[in-house]
């Protein structure tokens, strides 16, 4: 959608860190965690990525979907909103409003297919439904921007727009959908704070850039940042809001690689009633 | 019509249509509501909210989106008996629907259905932009390819007519002129009765296109089918040669056969027309006309004194004497031709019930109306989808005007593939269907038909918003 960001539901829609942080009543019963909260929503966004790339629909949309996931579980439960069908739901609803349809039968088919497992028995009523229920949640709100969209204009004004700088900062950005940014942030400071991110990570490698950010998060250091840092001293309003969404991403990549599959279904297994 | 029970406002409400949707919530109603919740203008209707019926089956109809009320429609407001627009008071429409027009391009929006009756006026003058059941958003390289089937036939542009894809805001321009020139005419310009005979009256008036006045004509898909077969003259200014000079002008600018020649929205809201003597009015300065359910404002005013536009509608007498007179000779007539029907009273003190299905001033008007005015009848049902007729009255909410005979066959039934979105056949919005809840507010308002605007309602639902 054209409209500009901030006239948009989005934005007035943006929460803070806490009330996302926040796990449903109905969900602590069964002693999901905060920590385990997090970890089934990132893990959601996999099947939801897995479904767009068999129904062949943009990341675009998947970032929408990601999104109406996340949103709707700052409102809802995971006990009544069983993860496993709102993510492809999700995804349906995604698609339409992203004018990219994908048929109901489609996902229904495809999960299916990808899904031996009985858990993932999911009619085509059932998404319908679904799909109300998360629109109701939802109030109606639809329309979700991207840091996609300034990141090549970003990219450009910064002159990092070669090749696999690009590449790397759309990888970033694909990765922040594995957190809640998106509902916290506006998403040109998650761009903004993404190319900042790549910009050091290309000059270093990966654990000496860890390392050193941790000590000292003052750009100045890191030689290559030198462009970006003059285009972020232009927005030097939101410079320390861009760092402290970077410092999000470094964060998780970091506490991401402590994560195994053991603990995600421990967290999942707590959801069984 | 409904009242939202917390602030006593008269809200009108437009049910989304679920049923026989095999595919969940309809994406038309999708892009409806994400387009409505990102335009804020004056000029534009405002969707203050969507509710779910509480009762009945909850995620198989019953859901509906609550717009501010408004009191009358363009079109149900100058077919008014006796009508007639003073020059400021259309300066002042036109004005207003460029600047609402305007801003949906700016936010790349098409509207894709303008016409009188989508265009809402409240008591204040206000005109805003309504039903945006056929918009889309658009790109500005105009490269993405849309559908034609949209736009009421006789508000539809030559280029949609000859079948062209690509497009953008310059249909919407299109559809003023028309209203424009319907204003100033006193009735509907090019009233085609299917889409060959509307691209004719379009030459007819306008002249054939070709490559020259209209580069590129001759690769939109059916010009070849649909082309003249004999020579025609650009004839608008001979036509309407009676029309104030700078109001042809502008009207010259927007009935323009090559879109891209057209004039936009902005530079039309510069036009000398709207810069001279006599100046568009303020819009408070307009005249207040009585709504048209009168019978249900008297009971309002005894429970509701307090309520400020009723108060006014009480006062003010529908038929005011105009200062002034247009120049223009048929708008200060009141279309004879129309009024064939049997006029009520005005101030209709008739019990509701027996005002049938349009309570527009109890005027009736169906396929009965008049020559040349409305599509022959069997088309009358506006829209032809079939699971409208029979409903009651249309309207926004006030039912200024009858849903059926005025609106222009919407792909009328004569023509091959009538739905006019490229998907959704029968359903998307209807009339409220028979399964929705009756009398009770909030709910007790209506559906809305995409045909008739906004709203519809029917007695019982009117009576139900009165307890």
């Amino acid at each position: 959608m054209a409209a500009n960001f901030w006239n948009s539901s989005h934005c007035k829609q943006l929460f803070d860190q806490e009330e996302v942080d926040v796990v449903h009543p109905l969900d602590k019963d069964k002693g999901i965690t905060l920590e385990d909260f997090k970890l089934i929503k990132m893990h959601m966004a996999i099947p939801i990525c897995k479904l767009a790339q068999q129904v062949k629909v943009r990341q675009r949309v998947v970032a929408t979907a990601v999104t109406y996931m996340r949103r709707l579980y700052t409102r809802k439960s995971m006990s009544e909103y069983d993860p496993r069908l709102v993510a492809p739901t999700c995804l349906y609803l995604a698609s339409k409003a992203e004018e990219s349809t994908v048929q109901a039968r489609l996902i229904v088919y495809c999960i299916k297919k990808m899904y031996s497992d009985d858990k993932y028995r999911y009619e085509i009523k059932d998404i319908l439904e679904m799909e109300m229920k998360i629109l109701e949640a939802l109030n109606y709100y639809l329309v979700v921007f991207h840091p996609y969209r300034s990141l090549p204009q970003f990219l450009q004004d910064a002159g990092m727009n070669d090749i696999s700088m690009t590449q790397l900062t759309w990888g970033l950005v694909n990765d922040t959908y594995k957190m809640d940014l998106i509902l916290i942030h506006p998403p040109h400071l998650i761009a903004l704070a993404c190319i900042y991110t790549a910009s050091v990570y290309r000059e270093k490698d990966k654990t000496a850039w860890f390392e050193e950010l941790r000590v000292d998060m003052n750009v100045h250091d890191v030689p290559s940042v030198e462009a970006s840092f003059v285009y972020l001293t232009a927005l030097s309003f939101w410079q320390d809001l861009v760092k402290n969404i970077a410092m999000e991403i470094l964060d998780f990549y970091e506490s991401h690689r402590l994560i195994t599959d053991e603990r995600i279904n421990t967290a999942f297994n707590k959801l069984k009633p | 019509m409904a009242r939202e029970i917390k602030t006593g406002e008269i809200v009108a409400l437009k049910k989304i249509r679920m049923d026989n949707e095999r595919e969940g919530f309809p994406i038309t109603a999708i892009r409806e509501i994400k387009i409505l919740k990102k335009l804020h203008h004056e000029n534009v209707i405002n969707l203050k909210e969507i509710v779910t019926s509480p009762d009945g089956n909850k995620y198989k109809g019953g859901i509906y989106m609550v717009f501010e009320y408004m009191d009358h429609d363009l079109t149900g407001l100058a077919d008014r008996p006796g009508m007639r627009f003073s020059v400021p008071q259309i300066k002042c429409y036109m004005r207003q629907l460029l600047t609402g027009l305007h801003y949906c391009h700016v936010n790349q929006v098409l509207h894709r259905d303008i016409k009188g009756s989508n265009l809402l006026i409240d008591n204040e003058g206000n005109l805003k932009l309504a039903d945006f059941g056929l918009a889309r958003s658009f790109s500005n390289d105009h490269n993405a390819n849309l559908t034609n089937r949209v736009i009421t036939l006789w508000y539809r542009p030559p280029e949609l007519l000859l079948g062209t894809t690509k497009y953008g805001p310059a249909v919407d321009m299109w559809s003023v002129g028309c209203i424009f020139a319907e204003l100033l005419h006193g009735k509907p310009i090019f009233p085609g009765k299917d889409e060959p005979e509307q691209l004719n009256k379009i030459f007819e008036l306008c002249g054939a296109p070709d490559e020259f006045n209209w580069p590129g004509v001759s690769k939109i898909p059916w010009y070849n089918n649909l082309k003249p077969t004999r020579p025609m003259k650009r004839r608008l200014r001979e036509v309407f040669r009676h029309f104030d000079r700078n109001a042809l002008e502008l009207l010259d600018r927007m009935l323009t056969l090559d879109p891209s020649e057209r004039i936009s929205a902005k530079d039309a809201l510069d036009a000398e027309y709207f810069w001279t003597d006599p100046l568009p009015c303020n819009p408070k300065s307009l005249p207040k006309y009585e709504a048209s359910h009168e019978f249900q404002t008297k009971k309002k005013r005894q429970q509701q004194r307090q309520h400020e536009e009723n108060a006014k509608r009480q006062k003010l007498q529908h038929q005011q004497q105009h200062g002034r007179l247009p120049p223009i000779q048929q708008s200060g007539q009141a279309h004879p031709q129309m009024r064939s029907g049997p006029n009520q009273p005005m101030h209709s003190s008739q019990p509701p019930v027996a005002a049938g299905p349009s309570h527009h001033y109890g005027k009736p008007r169906g396929p009965a109306g008049g020559p040349g005015r409305y599509p022959p009848s069997g088309t009358s049902g506006g829209y032809n989808h079939p699971n409208r007729s029979g409903q009651g009255s249309g309207g926004y909410g006030s039912g200024p005007y009858p849903p059926q005979g005025r609106a222009p066959p919407y792909g009328s039934s004569g023509m091959p593939g009538a739905p006019p979105h490229g998907s959704g056949g029968g359903s998307g919005y209807g009339v409220g269907g028979p399964n929705y809840p009756q009398g009770g507010p909030p709910y007790g308002g209506s559906g809305a038909g995409r045909g008739s605007n906004m709203m519809g309602g029917n007695r019982n639902q009117q009576y139900g918003w009165q307890q």
